[in-house]
């Protein structure tokens, strides 16, 4: 006899152990694509963070490099009301934050700037015409030409400084970015030059240039300077050191002769010897 | 439908040998005829062979019914391994010889040989299941088939024919062969409704969709005996739901878990 009730929970059992391999294969199938996407949901993530993280590093390098041209330029100016020193200090605090390597040459700045502080506050109670400033400008040369002397050697390590922050940034340090950086450089700075036209600038450029060896350029922005303030020590040695290298050596004895003549210049002086006797060429 | 319809369509797959249920199918009838042919030429030996529920008994039965009539012709569904008894039952139903005690190859192909032809027709003995016979038996009936006083219609298994095939000397006799094959899934649809309409089992014989057919096809792979034991335990379960469930078998056709449990039943599904 059939004993149908038997037979249907065998079938049952037979239906549950056909569907297993299905079930498996499904399941399998479910995981395989649940790994892939949580791989690949990982993946693409890490390189949006990464993307952020290397946007947000280009950004703080911007801005460190928008922060350091107005210190620079700031700084340049010696003229400058109380009010724009005030805001040059803000940004320095900035600069602070931003780089923490450059804390300490700041500082030094600061307490060299205050010093002189001092000294133009001085000038600046009486009410002060431009001709006036220049007037007391020349009376003050010599603390005048220090600071400049002190520019000379604040702008080059903030350069050196801005390219280290751009090997970091990119994690490379090939010396092709350097360069471009330089040129980079010198290009913005023309371009504030073309609008402001401060003497600082065109000396800074001047110097550039003659690093670069690129004496001809060297010599057109020393002479720029010269024009816009003869008074600047170091722009005439520039433009008499340019002078030689472009093979104009009594050309640049006659000039240097002139400028000691007029300052007495202790470092137009030595210059001058050396060219004489062969030291420099 | 009532209970008594599945009941009168499960005997139909009786898994019987009659002549009567035999079921006309367009290859199975052009072989027959090949089969009915031979038996007229002056051939020694007929030989029928294929795989297990290809139907060759069923073939030698309607055989055997279709020429008795006509001419000597006996059936033997069941080989008769003692050879004493094999020759003796051959003496009584050729002969009408009846032998008490033994009866030995030699004192049978004797009389054989002195016996002569009535209207010049050989009868026909017809061995179903002959693999079973020995090798030296085989032998003999050949020996027998040579005298040209009887002629031998023998139904074996494939497999057991290739091992007699390969022997020499049953190579050289003048023989045919018929090979037999497991149905097609159409020829399996129309021998299940054939057996059905026979015995007026028409609503049942209209269940039978080309989607449950080619199932019982993949289950039985066309083995007319699995087909007759699949379709017998599938009207079981049918007339058993009929009697005691019938919300199980409201459909129309018929369900493809009933011909799975069925299947389970007969070993056809291992689970």
């Amino acid at each position: 006899m059939l004993n149908v009730h038997e037979l249907e929970n065998r079938h049952k059992k037979y239906k549950l152990k056909s569907y297993t391999p299905y079930l498996i294969i499904l399941l399998s199938i479910t995981i395989a694509l649940v790994s892939i996407s949580f791989f690949t949901l990982n993946y693409f993530n890490s390189i949006s963070k990464s993307k952020n993280e290397a946007a947000e590093q280009k950004e703080v390098y911007t801005k460190n490099l928008e922060t350091k041209s107005t210190v620079e330029e700031k700084s340049e100016n010696i003229s400058v009301p109380i009010e724009e020193k005030k805001r040059i200090e803000v940004q320095k605090k900035q600069e602070k934050i931003l780089l923490s390597p450059s804390l300490d040459f700041i500082k030094s700045m600061e307490s060299q700037t205050q010093m002189y502080k001092k000294e133009n506050e001085n000038f600046k109670t009486t009410e002060i015409t431009e001709k006036k400033m220049q007037e007391a400008a020349k009376k003050v040369k010599e603390p005048v030409k220090k600071i400049q002397e002190r520019k000379e050697e604040i702008v080059l390590p903030k350069i050196e400084e801005v390219k280290e922050s751009i090997t970091v940034a990119k994690e490379t340090s090939t010396i092709d970015i350097k360069r471009r950086d330089e040129e980079t450089d010198i290009k913005h700075v023309i371009k504030r030059f073309n609008v402001n036209h401060s003497p600082a600038l065109s000396l800074f450029i001047a110097k550039k240039y003659y690093q670069l060896e690129n004496y001809e350029q060297a010599y057109n922005y020393a002479l720029a300077t010269n024009e816009l303030n003869n008074d600047i020590e170091a722009s005439w040695i520039i433009f008499s050191k340019s002078l030689v290298k472009l093979g104009k050596k009594e050309m640049a004895i006659e000039t240097l002769k002139k400028y000691i003549k007029h300052s007495s210049s202790s470092q137009a002086k030595q210059l001058l010897d050396e060219i004489l006797s062969g030291k420099f060429k | 439908m009532k209970p008594s319809i599945y009941e009168n369509s499960r005997d139909v797959f009786l898994d019987t040998v009659n002549a009567k249920d035999y079921i006309q199918l367009e290859r199975i009838s052009m072989i027959y005829q090949a089969l009915k042919d031979s038996i007229e030429k002056p051939l020694k030996m007929v030989l029928l062979y294929g795989k297990p529920g290809t139907g060759k008994s069923m073939f030698l039965s309607k055989l055997h019914e279709n020429i008795s009539s006509a001419q000597k012709a006996y059936l033997y569904k069941t080989p008769i391994l003692d050879e004493s008894e094999f020759f003796k039952t051959l003496a009584q139903d050729l002969y009408e010889i009846r032998y008490d005690g033994e009866l030995n190859f030699t004192q049978f192909i004797k009389v054989v040989e002195n016996r002569e032809l009535i209207e010049a027709i050989v009868p026909v003995i017809m061995l179903d299941e002959a693999q079973l016979y020995s090798t030296s038996m085989m032998e003999k009936i050949r020996l027998l088939s040579d005298t040209r006083k009887v002629k031998f219609v023998i139904a074996l298994h494939k497999t057991q024919k290739e091992d007699i095939i390969a022997k020499e000397h049953f190579q050289t006799r003048i023989w045919e062969s018929i090979k037999l094959e497991n149905a097609s899934s159409s020829e399996l649809k129309i021998y299940i409704k054939k057996k059905l309409m026979k015995v007026n089992c028409l609503d049942t014989a209209s269940m039978f969709t080309q989607k449950s057919i080619n199932l019982i096809h993949k289950l039985t792979d066309g083995n007319y005996i699995d087909t007759n034991k699949l379709v017998y335990t599938l009207f079981d379960i049918y007339h058993y739901y009929a009697q005691n469930n019938p919300n199980k078998i409201k459909g129309n056709y018929i369900s493809k878990k009933i011909i799975e449990m069925a299947a389970l039943h007969t070993g056809l599904i291992n689970a």
